[in-house]
């Protein structure tokens, strides 16, 4: 009868088994914590390092570790008069926006960090915010534009890109001056939050200044063949062709563009042609596709952080990766330039005190004055039009940075 | 002339999804094996292009001459060492034994080359080519013509020659084909390397028109499936209609419903097929 079952323990052992059993959970629970004690302050950064979204993941790297080192090299970051060094703590969430709110949760129970930034992009920005707010941890998102990320009442969640609109108001204003024949508008959206979301402003600013949307289309992530949708362009002869998407997307839609030569006087693609890989991808297709981003590399600001000048900021990323840094990365950087900022004036590590000190926060950085909004989303920003005229990214607007005049012709 | 442009694109984006699935609908046809590695044997084959224009300055013309014997090989090996042991237990042994590969396959994929998009740039570009209004990229043009080669090519290997006709004896009665002398382990991993050959191939083509990337493989692998049920397994000529019929329906329903749809589309045929003719369209048990 008693064969198969193992004999009850006796109940003093039992009790000892169960005690040995909550040691255990309990020193397992308090060593990252010991460890987390020490001299660093941690940052959890969930990013997709590797899937479809790699380039971006790779960008954001690099302005994290590029503000790191400077931090460490200066000494670290002073908490109340005591140094302490900087450590980001990095996950790859494959892309899988899921498995990003996952990475959330682990890099703030597990390997408890101090600090999160946001996932890649505005979708998965707002689906970790939830996990940073249940545990009541600051977090900045450095790639996330959409309103309807931070419309969600959070406390915890802060943003350096100002809303969609303020890229496409000034793109339009641009189109209207330069190009007042333009008239009829096409606009393909990458079926995802931020591109559009973007579009919808897009679609907005255009019919505020008397232009037709001649055609909206989304095709959907992973989209590998748009030559239908392309068919769909060219039958509505454009003025403006207004695409979103990653880098990746818009890549390709420029090469099947090409390969049913579709040519408008104007091209607008968000967000891709700020980097150079895309101007490299494009080849020739790229000349004159205009964009607009939040920061580019002719900016000439005059920062109190540890990176000083807009200047500075280009020289030591030059220096460092051997290429001109541009929005994505100086986001990045300026997060955690924001953050330290912000430890520094609170003069602690306590995530409720760092929390007010960033709501209330107004101030210069080599990125552009800062001050959040209600929402937690930056509003100082004025962010740069830009167009790639002789493989090379020009600012045309605003005029106290402007490198060149606004052309028309994409072929 | 707009619905002609339309169908163009179909025609040619549908012999793409024939060269896609060709050599999978010979694989589960012939061995009723569902090859789950089909869309990373696409992909490898678009970095073997890759790799060897951009290292070495190969065009990727030369490469699918290098190409074929190559998978064909990689094919016959692994069925020969791997498949043939589980050949004759039930089809969802030899579908776990392939998935289990494919990860395998997959992730050391993302290990050597990452999940970054690369692209087959070819320097001069090939242009585009205008017959009225009708504007088609020439890359999109010779990779269909050298796709309706390649499938030609083993329609008339499995209709002409010897190991082709052993194939197909197989496919009609395996018991029948060994007591008339075919060795049947062999033929499985001929036919497993026709396969393999076929989506080397196709990844060589592929890799001018699309980004390369480990993760397009289940992309590859899905239009495979829905071509195969379409056209009908095992059939050659299956899957040329399968992949055309494909083509021009995504073109046209991209048109119709929008481009966010056309996955959708291409399922949903699979399902009604599956339902209401699971032969697919021009497919027959037994005899190609």
């Amino acid at each position: 009868m008693t064969g198969l079952a193992s004999p009850p323990m006796p109940r003093p052992l039992r009790r000892l088994a169960r005690l040995a059993l909550a040691a255990a959970a309990c020193a397992t629970a308090l060593l990252p914590a010991v460890a987390a004690a020490q001299e660093t302050i941690r940052f959890g950064a969930p990013l997709p390092m590797t899937g479809p979204l790699a380039p971006e993941a790779l960008k954001q790297q690099q302005g994290y570790d590029l503000w790191a080192e400077q931090v460490n090299k200066a000494g670290g970051i002073n908490v109340g008069g005591r140094r302490m060094k900087v450590e980001i703590v990095y996950i790859d969430y494959q892309s899988n926006t899921p498995r990003a709110v996952q990475a959330a949760e682990r890099l703030i129970t597990q390997e408890k960090v101090h600090f999160l930034f946001s996932p890649f992009g505005s979708g998965a920005a707002k689906a970790a915010s939830t996990v940073s707010e249940k545990h009541g941890v600051p977090t900045i998102a450095p790639t996330a534009s959409s309103a309807q990320v931070y419309d969600q009442g959070y406390k915890n969640l802060f943003g350096t890109f100002t809303p969609n609109e303020t890229l496409t108001e000034p793109l339009a204003n641009i189109v209207a001056q330069k190009a007042p024949g333009v008239k009829r508008v096409a606009i393909l959206a990458r079926n995802d939050l931020f591109p559009l979301a973007i579009a919808q402003e897009m679609e907005k600013s255009a019919k505020a200044r008397g232009m037709n949307v001649v055609m909206f289309e989304r095709y959907a992530i992973n989209t590998m063949d748009h030559s239908a949708v392309m068919a769909k362009i060219k039958s509505v002869s454009p003025h403006w062709i207004f695409a979103t998407g990653y880098i990746n997307d818009l890549v390709l839609i420029k090469k099947q563009m090409a390969d049913q030569r579709i040519e408008a006087p104007v091209v607008t693609m968000i967000a891709g042609p700020a980097y150079q890989e895309f101007i490299d991808a494009a080849g020739k297709g790229a000349e004159n596709i205009s964009s607009a981003a939040w920061w580019h590399p002719a900016a000439r600001y005059k920062g109190t952080d540890v990176f000083g000048t807009s200047e500075n900021y280009n020289k030591l990323f030059q220096a460092r990766y051997k290429t001109e840094p541009d929005y994505a990365q100086a986001s990045a950087s300026v997060a955690g330039v924001l953050f330290q900022m912000a430890i520094e004036k609170a003069g602690t590590l306590d995530r409720a005190k760092v929390r007010e000190t960033l709501a209330g926060m107004n101030v210069m950085t080599f990125y552009g004055p800062v001050t959040f909004g209600p929402t937690g989303q930056i509003t100082s920003l004025e962010p740069p039009v830009f167009q790639i005229q002789n493989g090379r990214n020009v600012v045309v607007h605003p005029p106290s940075i402007r490198q060149g005049e606004f052309r028309l012709g994409v072929k | 002339m707009f619905l002609l442009q339309i169908l163009a694109n179909g025609i040619v984006l549908g012999c793409l999804y024939a060269c896609i699935a060709a050599g999978f609908s010979l694989v589960w046809g012939v061995l009723n094996v569902i090859n789950l590695m089909h869309g990373s044997f696409i992909v490898l084959g678009s970095y073997l292009a890759w790799a060897a224009y951009n290292g070495l300055g190969i065009s990727p013309w030369i490469t699918l001459l290098v190409a074929a014997p190559l998978f064909y090989g990689a094919g016959w090996l692994m069925q020969r060492g791997v498949l043939n042991r589980v050949i004759a237990a039930p089809v969802l042994v030899t579908l776990t034994l392939t998935f289990g590969l494919d990860l395998m396959l997959n992730n050391a994929m993302l290990l050597a080359f990452k999940a970054d998009y690369r692209k087959l740039i070819l320097d001069p570009p090939l242009g585009t080519l205008a017959l009225g209004s009708v504007v088609v990229p020439v890359d999109r043009l010779v990779a269909m013509l050298f796709a309706l080669v390649l499938t030609a090519a083993l329609y008339l290997i499995l209709r002409k020659s010897r190991v082709g006709r052993a194939i197909i004896a197989v496919r009609l009665d395996r018991d029948a084909a060994t007591l008339m002398g075919v060795h049947v382990k062999s033929i499985y991993a001929a036919a497993f390397g026709f396969g393999a050959a076929m989506a080397g191939c196709a990844g060589v083509l592929l890799a001018l028109i699309f980004p390369i990337s480990p993760l397009s493989s289940t992309a590859y692998l899905g239009k495979a499936f829905v071509v195969c049920v379409l056209g009908g397994l095992g059939s050659v000529p299956g899957a040329v209609l399968g992949g055309l019929v494909l083509g021009i329906l995504e073109s046209f329903g991209a048109m119709a419903f929008g481009p966010e749809h056309a996955v959708t589309l291409s399922f949903g045929l699979l399902i009604l097929f599956l339902i209401f003719r699971p032969q697919g369209l021009i497919g027959r048990r037994g005899f190609d």
